[in-house]
């Protein structure tokens, strides 16, 4: 899935978070969104997803402006082949971990018969696969951020847009979360877009960089 | 997630609400039930009436046989009649001994030849028993006295009548009583789980697949309250059925089983699904903006 945002500003009333802003992801890239607090990071991942509308220019999902989509229910088909980890982590606090995975695979109509298994795989792979009965609410800040990333995963996206999803993990599950996201994007080529104020990982992994700064944002 | 298992899980998580919409529904199709055949029973009375021998004339005393066959003879040739039944004095007899058979005091002095003789007129068109009545009263070498009836089912027809149309007004009330209250429940199951719909509309789901859930409770209040409420409706009249026909002896206020239950069943039950989906499917498009 191709990302191109094309002189993209977005103001909140008076308040401009960005002007004119270019950025392009390609099919496959792992990119980091870094920049201070109110940079717009978390603003930007609401564009993508549609949550809320740019002020002026173009958001470009494979070729197709968000904004001059006359068929509404392409929104929700772009949506469906995005997997997103939420900083608020945004799962439905009356139904189980287990369930709320369940529920994203029910939306992108993943095979029933399959959904089991696949709900065993993704738990395995975040080490939530003996809390996964539990509800959101008795789970910690970090088992609830890799809760988020099982649902992510689960439905196989084209791309994963993960906003600080490191922030409520201490260092040694900060890795192993970025790992994951590593193997993912190498294994099946799914894009990542993560934000992050985690300057080790950073400069750790040898990855594309959009920094966003308050006054101004450049694409480095 | 199967949608019924989301439904139930909806109706499990605010119970108070789910038993007022589901009461509401049930008390609306009780009441409409009841009233229903209530109003089968009365149209039996009616019937009853309207083919009971309508017209009674009562012969004067000393008529010969040949008089009285061209009586009937006469009867007969009007158009509409369903039936003439001559009731001679020794049958006028045994009928008033058959009625005050428990009371001895009422039948000790009483003769068949104090009894006039009588032609009992029934017709299909009520109509022509007026003109007989007409007629007849004019002949009065032959005819003593004529007892007809239409008084009283006028006043029978007009009471069915305003019992029938204040039914369907209450029925046009409960129904859109019951529209009411599953279109603003809906409505507030719809605020309460705002943040739900939200993260599965973040998640791709399409509109309609956010609303199947609502929509699909309010069939369920719709299916179940018309069921239930039909059942016990139907259940207590027909267990006080005895006692019912009892006391409008000879008539049968409420009858034997037949097609037509099973119809007003499946009717009920359309006109609650009907009211259920309409309400919460118009709840869940106006409610639903995100």
């Amino acid at each position: 899935m191709e990302i191109v945002f094309d002189k993209v500003t977005k103001n909140y009333g008076p308040i401009s978070v960005f002007k004119d802003l270019d950025l392009s992801v390609s099919p496959g890239d792992f990119v980091f969104i870094t920049g201070p607090s109110g940079s717009g990071k978390s603003t930007l991942i609401k564009l993508i997803l549609n949550q809320i509308k740019p002020s002026s220019g173009d958001i470009l999902i494979n070729g197709k402006a968000l904004n001059h989509l006359k068929d509404k229910s392409e929104i929700d088909k772009i949506r469906r082949k995005i997997g997103v980890v939420f900083q608020d982590y945004q799962l439905i606090n009356d139904l189980t971990i287990e369930e709320n995975i369940a529920l994203s695979l029910d939306i992108v109509g993943y095979p029933s018969i399959k959904r089991p298994s696949r709900i065993d795989e993704v738990v395995k792979m975040v080490k939530l696969q003996h809390r996964h009965f539990l509800f959101p609410s008795q789970l910690s800040g970090g088992e609830l951020q890799r809760a988020c990333l099982a649902r992510a995963l689960s439905i196989e996206p084209e791309v994963i847009l993960a906003d600080e999803p490191t922030g409520n993990l201490d260092t040694a599950n900060a890795w192993n979360l970025v790992k994951i996201l590593q193997d993912i994007n190498k294994k099946f080529k799914t894009t990542i877009i993560m934000t992050t104020h985690n300057t080790d990982i950073v400069e750790s992994l040898d990855k594309k960089v959009i920094k966003l700064d308050k006054a101004e944002h450049e694409n480095t | 997630m199967k949608i019924l298992k989301l439904t139930f899980h909806h109706i499990r998580r605010s119970p108070f609400q789910s038993l007022v919409a589901f009461f509401t529904v049930f008390a609306c199709f009780f009441i409409l039930n009841s009233f229903l055949l209530v109003n089968r029973g009365l149209s039996n009375v009616l019937n009853y009436f309207e083919t009971k021998p309508e017209i009674t004339i009562f012969l004067k005393d000393g008529l010969d046989q040949s008089t009285v066959e061209s009586v009937q003879k006469e009867l007969a040739n009007y158009p509409d009649i369903k039936e003439i039944r001559y009731i001679s004095k020794e049958k006028a007899l045994s009928l008033y001994k058959d009625m005050n058979k428990d009371n001895p005091l009422l039948t000790e002095m009483v003769t068949a030849s104090i009894l006039p003789a009588s032609f009992e007129v029934s017709a299909f068109n009520p109509k022509v028993l007026e003109v007989i009545a007409q007629n007849f009263s004019a002949k009065s070498q032959v005819v003593d006295e004529i007892i007809y009836q239409k008084d009283v089912i006028q006043s029978l027809l007009s009471w069915t009548q305003i019992i029938r149309y204040s039914g369907i007004a209450l029925i046009a009330l409960f129904i859109s009583v019951v529209f009411v209250v599953i279109f603003t429940l809906i409505g507030m199951k719809i605020t309460n789980r705002k943040d739900e719909i939200k993260i599965s509309r973040l998640l791709g789901a399409s509109k309609f697949y956010v609303k199947r859930p609502f929509i699909l409770e309010g069939i369920i209040y719709g299916l179940t309250g018309s069921i239930i409420g039909f059942l016990l409706s139907f259940l207590i009249i027909y267990n006080f059925r005895t006692t019912i026909n009892s006391f409008f002896q000879p008539i049968i206020f409420v009858p034997n089983l037949t097609f037509f239950e099973p119809l007003l069943l499946l009717a009920e039950i359309s006109v609650g699904i009907f009211v259920g989906l309409s309400a919460s499917w118009l709840g869940a498009r106006r409610y639903i903006k995100w």
